[in-house]
């Protein structure tokens, strides 16, 4: 009896840490399954509106609504400046926990194009799946503007990194923002995403350039655009070149020298007939996506002369129509057309990168020269202050967040007018 | 399903010792605030000071009870509070026999465990659920050396499994959360030694090692909706503890004992979330893989304890003066502790020549704790300084003792 005791003692001590084994297993996280691309960004409505307000980007008694976030990346195929098909990527951002009478009507598109960047990380799927955090145009234009934005990551980086970026040609440019509105609007037929059919076309800088050239196709593949709001975009690119090299200083080498190397590569010319080494034979390795603005500018030289062959720069300065870089810039730039979708060119006046006069010059010609049908240029410090007298500059870093704000406002105008909300 | 069971009736939270360990494990134990190391009688014994099983009679012993475990919210400012939990914790100890001068015993006990829920921020932030079980097989034996003099000695193993949960998805601007379940099996000693310089007279001096608790498991990280699930690990300390104590005992009917226990808390110095693949989200890094600063302090208990046997009932009276080992700069929501009093009380009755029966009563009494603004690591506390109230425990246990 006594035995017993003992035994049955152990053998309930043995039965509860052998119970014991093992933790209850924790199940995978939730992940919505959608056709043809991933969630990457998740916040709802109200998660956004605690985050704005945490970050000052909105008043705590703000009255107007607050969209939630919703960003999915959707692999798609372009077609490069070679004619080649590659896959890339983009990032579409869908606002979340609307009215219902928003759904039913269904969602405006704005095709936004990036301005420049150079590493990887910074195209818009890769910081979305790197942060799972809203970031940049679309916390404007979708969670406190209601539009569906699209952002696509460009040639070269997301889905696409190893090849070159064909950093402002027009032609691939177009078709990699193209291709992604087509691939976008399928994706949301196949995930019940409401599209309402209307498209507006922006983007910065860079991206003001690749939105002006994605704005000409979709003008000639007769797909209506409802407005469209390029910014700070180097439109008259031969101009542009010609400013730069002009100048004894280059504050920002990596712009100009990145424009070189794409267009050397594009064009089967060699680089060191632009640039001087050991400059030239660094290019691919500064500009593979690897390497942020900043390294990339410590490792080239700010002096004109320096960089760029002598060649080079007294051809382009003097814009040398004969000079093969003259005419590809010529080719290259989208300015030289009309636009008949109505159009604003949006810059601050203040830009210290791109001169305030490329957005006037481009709307003169284009209206002037090209018959564009209804075309202007508002200056960024004027719209947000609502004095033309107004003594605020905004550099073109500075600028980016109140022009978007600029934008977004008026292509709400444009939709609250057309569509009813 | 049964596993669920016992590991849940495992869980306890912030008791009578501070931070999460509990000494108390018995009847007696309760009933005197574990001012119950060099005068014990029953088979809990083989727990409290196994040495001392050497003084035992001839018979074998064996001890059972349950303790039901109160939880009061513990309130931080007027914003939020933790919830109310009540929680049941079985404990069985057996001491064998004598062999010569040797002996056996072998105890089954919950020697710590924590359980904080914050269902409203800024405590779900950062305590959702933190909730850490432990569960501890302790075989002893002891050897007499001599009437006056016993050593003993045992091999403790643990098992631990812990639940974190975070999340500041609503109402923060942090929309982060943590969802882990870990588990773990972990070895350690313990050591005891008793010196009877007369019949009424013992000292008694107890040693439990440090165990760390590396809690293996699965974790999932979120911002806002999207997660990802890692392998990881965590681990905390389950502190040694030294005790001394001394019992005097007059017509053998009253006793008094004093004890001193020092816990080495001091080696709890971060809590350092381990993942098996790197978190690349900043975000995430910031908030769940950069190591979160402890530094806690060894801390000092102590405590006195009375019993008086009167015919077939012994009656009980124990208090204990405790410390946190949780400083300023590093308190926070999973454990807002603070130095505590703990009243005790409670009875045996000698229901038959083999058969007892008793009940006890412990009161912890938390005090309130206060932080200034801008002394903390955590930032909700280091923006808002804090105001704790409210906590503490209200612990019943009845129990059985049987010998024969």
């Amino acid at each position: 009896m006594k035995i017993k005791f003992a035994y049955l003692f152990i053998a309930v001590s043995a039965f509860v840490l052998m119970g014991c084994g093992g933790a209850d297993s924790l199940d995978q996280p939730d992940k919505e399954e959608v056709t043809g691309g991933e969630v990457v960004v998740d916040f709802d409505a109200q998660t956004m509106r605690n985050v704005l307000v945490s970050k000052e980007a909105i008043p705590a008694d703000y009255n107007k609504p607050v969209y939630g976030y919703k960003a999915y990346k959707i692999p798609y195929e372009t077609t490069d400046e070679e004619g080649n098909r590659i896959e890339v990527s983009g990032l579409m951002v869908v606002p979340t926990g609307v009215p219902e009478a928003m759904k039913q009507i269904g969602f405006s598109l704005v095709s936004d194009s990036h301005g420049t960047i150079f590493a990887n990380a910074e195209a818009p799927t890769v910081i979305a799946e790197t942060t799972n955090s809203p970031d940049g145009a679309p916390v404007i234009l979708t969670a406190l503007s209601g539009f569906v934005t699209l952002q696509a990551d460009y040639i070269g980086f997301g889905d696409s990194l190893g090849h070159y970026h064909p950093y402002l040609l027009k032609s691939s440019s177009a078709a990699t923002t193209v291709d992604f509105i087509n691939a976008a609007r399928a994706f949301a037929a196949n995930n019940g995403i409401p599209l309402n059919g209307q498209l507006f076309v922006t983007g910065y800088s860079e991206g003001g350039h690749v939105a002006m050239a994605a704005l000409q196709t979709l003008e000639n593949e007769g797909e209506p655009v409802a407005f469209a709001a390029p910014m700070a975009g180097p439109y008259m690119l031969d101009r542009m070149g010609q400013g730069v090299l002009a100048s004894n200083a280059l504050p920002v080498p990596s712009f100009i020298a990145d424009v070189a190397y794409a267009f050397a590569v594009r064009y089967g010319v060699n680089v060191d007939t632009l640039v001087k080494e050991p400059y030239a034979s660094a290019l691919p390795g500064l500009f593979d996506g690897s390497k942020a603005r900043p390294e990339i500018d410590a490792q080239l030289t700010h002096v004109t002369t320096d960089l760029f062959t002598a060649d080079a720069i007294n051809r382009l300065t003097s814009l040398d129509n004969t000079y093969w870089f003259t005419q590809t810039l010529q080719l290259n730039s989208t300015a030289y057309w009309g636009p008949q979708t109505p159009t604003r060119l949006v810059q601050c006046m203040g830009d210290d990168v791109i001169p305030f006069a490329m957005s006037t010059g481009t709307a003169s010609v284009m209206r002037d020269n090209f018959g564009a049908a209804d075309i202007g240029v508002i200056p960024v410090e004027v719209a947000i202050t609502g004095d033309v007298n107004t003594s605020i500059r905004l550099g073109h870093a500075d600028c980016a967040t109140p022009a978007y704000g600029v934008v977004s406002k008026i292509f709400a105008d444009v939709r609250k007018a057309t569509i009813g909300y | 399903m049964k596993k669920i069971v016992l590991l849940s009736s495992a869980a306890i939270s912030v008791l009578t010792a501070a931070a999460y360990k509990l000494p108390e494990q018995s009847v007696n134990s309760m009933a005197l605030s574990a001012a119950y190391v060099a005068h014990t009688t029953q088979a809990d014994t083989a727990y409290f000071n196994p040495a001392n099983m050497a003084f035992m009679g001839e018979k074998q012993y064996l001890d059972g009870a349950v303790t039901l475990i109160n939880l009061p919210s513990i309130e931080y400012y007027n914003i939020a509070k933790t919830k109310e939990e009540n929680i049941i914790i079985p404990s069985l100890h057996y001491v064998s026999a004598p062999m010569g001068d040797f002996r056996w015993g072998v105890s089954m006990v919950v020697p710590g465990g924590l359980s904080k829920r914050w269902d409203e921020q800024p405590g779900k932030l950062f305590a959702q659920e933190f909730t850490l079980e432990n569960v501890e097989l302790n075989p002893v034996f002891s050897y007499k050396i001599n009437d006056q003099f016993a050593i003993g000695g045992g091999l403790r193993v643990v098992y631990s499994s812990g639940v974190v949960k975070s999340d500041g998805r609503d109402g923060t601007p942090y929309p982060i959360a943590r969802d882990m379940k870990g588990d773990t099996f972990e070895f350690g000693y313990n050591l005891a030694l008793t010196y009877r310089p007369t019949e009424d007279i013992n000292v008694g001096v107890t040693y439990r090692s440090n165990i760390d608790l590396e809690e293996e498991g699965k974790a999932n990280l979120y911002l806002g909706s999207i997660g990802t699930q890692y392998d990881a690990s965590v681990t905390v300390p389950l502190p040694a503890a030294l005790n001394i104590a001394v019992s005097k005992t007059w017509d053998k009917t009253f006793t008094l004992e004093f004890g001193y226990e020092r816990t080495f808390w001091s080696t709890y110095k971060q809590l350092d979330f381990q993942y098996s693949q790197p978190v690349t989200n900043p975000i995430l890094k910031q908030a769940f893989d950069n190591p979160i600063p402890k530094h806690w302090k060894d801390t000092n208990t102590y405590k006195i304890g009375a019993t008086m046997v009167m015919d077939k009932i012994t009656v009980m009276m124990g208090f204990a003066i405790d410390e946190t080992p949780i400083p300023d700069e590093t308190l926070s929501f999973e454990l807002p502790d603070s130095d505590a009093k703990v009243f005790s009380m409670g009875f045996r009755y000698q229901q038959t020549e083999n058969l007892s029966w008793g009940a006890a009563f412990l009161y912890d009494a938390k005090e309130a704790r206060s932080i200034a603004k801008g002394v903390s690591d955590n930032p909700v506390i280091n923006a808002n300084g804090a105001s704790f109230s409210g906590g503490g425990a209200y612990l019943t246990t009845l129990g059985l003792s049987y010998e024969f």
